[in-house]
């Protein structure tokens, strides 16, 4: 078993990444204020974390939230309408963005998965979910260890 | 000049090509490296190829090594823009003969300033 994730990265970490993602990618002026969470019910992207730390980095935001990101981070006028595929896309981007710089804080070599949509694998005992709050939306970043069983993914979407 | 954006986010590769068009880049899009592929053999050969590695079909850095080994495609620099960002897979990514390195998340002025090093910032484009 690797070393839990709870020792490996703190919260401040960890909204550190989130924050300069969501400053590049989102908007320089976007802030992305620590705390609140979890996100009840809402839509989730992940990716996958293979080394001597393996595991899932998961973004959950609320439907407002994530069609509030698709617009932003492609720059949409508020008229225009938003495509289900966009919407992924940029979950996806997201999760993957924050993987790979999650990853980066972690012992290696590692490699990282494709990022993916759907409902994310039952986190086990070793989990580091950190909330934070984008336009007043909340949204959790769940950094969470492998489960003895391998992941199943039956419900989700690889980016194409 | 031209450019080809290889991402399989479409997200992506919107904020690429959009950051390089306003460089004064001419872009086309493709989804995994046999794609970029299928555009080079079409002889659309571009200045600059901008390459994420984590990609289904045909990854990042096997579009590069498949890039070296045509000698027609040798004028083309190659870009990795990506998550990946441990040691190791940025000497496998220039070892294989990506000429630079991109780590995502990035801004605008990050692609201005690794463009310049290359010596493919169009004249007028603050660096």
């Amino acid at each position: 078993m690797s070393t839990p994730i709870a020792t490996l990265l703190d919260d401040e970490t960890v909204s550190a990444v989130a924050a300069e993602v969501w400053s590049a990618l989102v908007g320089a002026d976007e802030v992305l204020v620590p705390g609140r969470g979890p996100v009840a019910e809402g839509r989730s992207a992940w990716v996958g974390v293979e080394g001597p730390w393996s595991g899932l980095v998961v973004l959950t935001c609320s439907t407002t939230a994530t069609d509030d990101l698709t617009r932003a981070v492609l720059q949409l006028a508020p008229t225009e309408e938003l495509e289900a595929d966009d919407v992924d896309d940029v979950l996806r981007e997201l999760a993957n963005i924050l993987g790979g710089n999650v990853k980066s804080l972690l012992p290696g070599p590692s490699t990282l998965g494709l990022p993916q949509t759907g409902t994310p694998p039952h986190p086990g005992s070793d989990v580091r979910p950190v909330g934070a709050t984008w336009r007043g939306h909340p949204l959790t970043i769940t950094v969470q260890g492998a489960t003895e069983a391998p992941a199943q993914h039956p419900t989700t979407e690889v980016t194409s | 000049m031209r450019a080809l954006v290889i991402d399989d986010s479409r997200a992506m590769r919107r904020i690429v090509g959009s950051i390089l068009e306003g460089f004064g880049y001419q872009t086309r899009p493709a989804g995994h490296g046999r794609e970029a592929l299928d555009v080079l053999e079409e002889s659309w050969i571009p200045d600059l190829a901008c390459i994420d590695w984590n990609m289904p079909v045909m990854d990042g850095l096997q579009f590069v090594s498949a890039v070296r080994a045509n000698p027609a495609w040798r004028q083309v620099t190659l870009m990795m823009v990506t998550t990946e960002s441990e040691h190791g897979q940025i000497v496998r990514a220039l070892a294989a003969g990506a000429h630079e390195y991109v780590i995502k998340p990035f801004t605008a002025d990050a692609i201005a300033d690794k463009l310049a090093l290359l010596g493919l910032l169009p004249q007028g484009v603050p660096a």
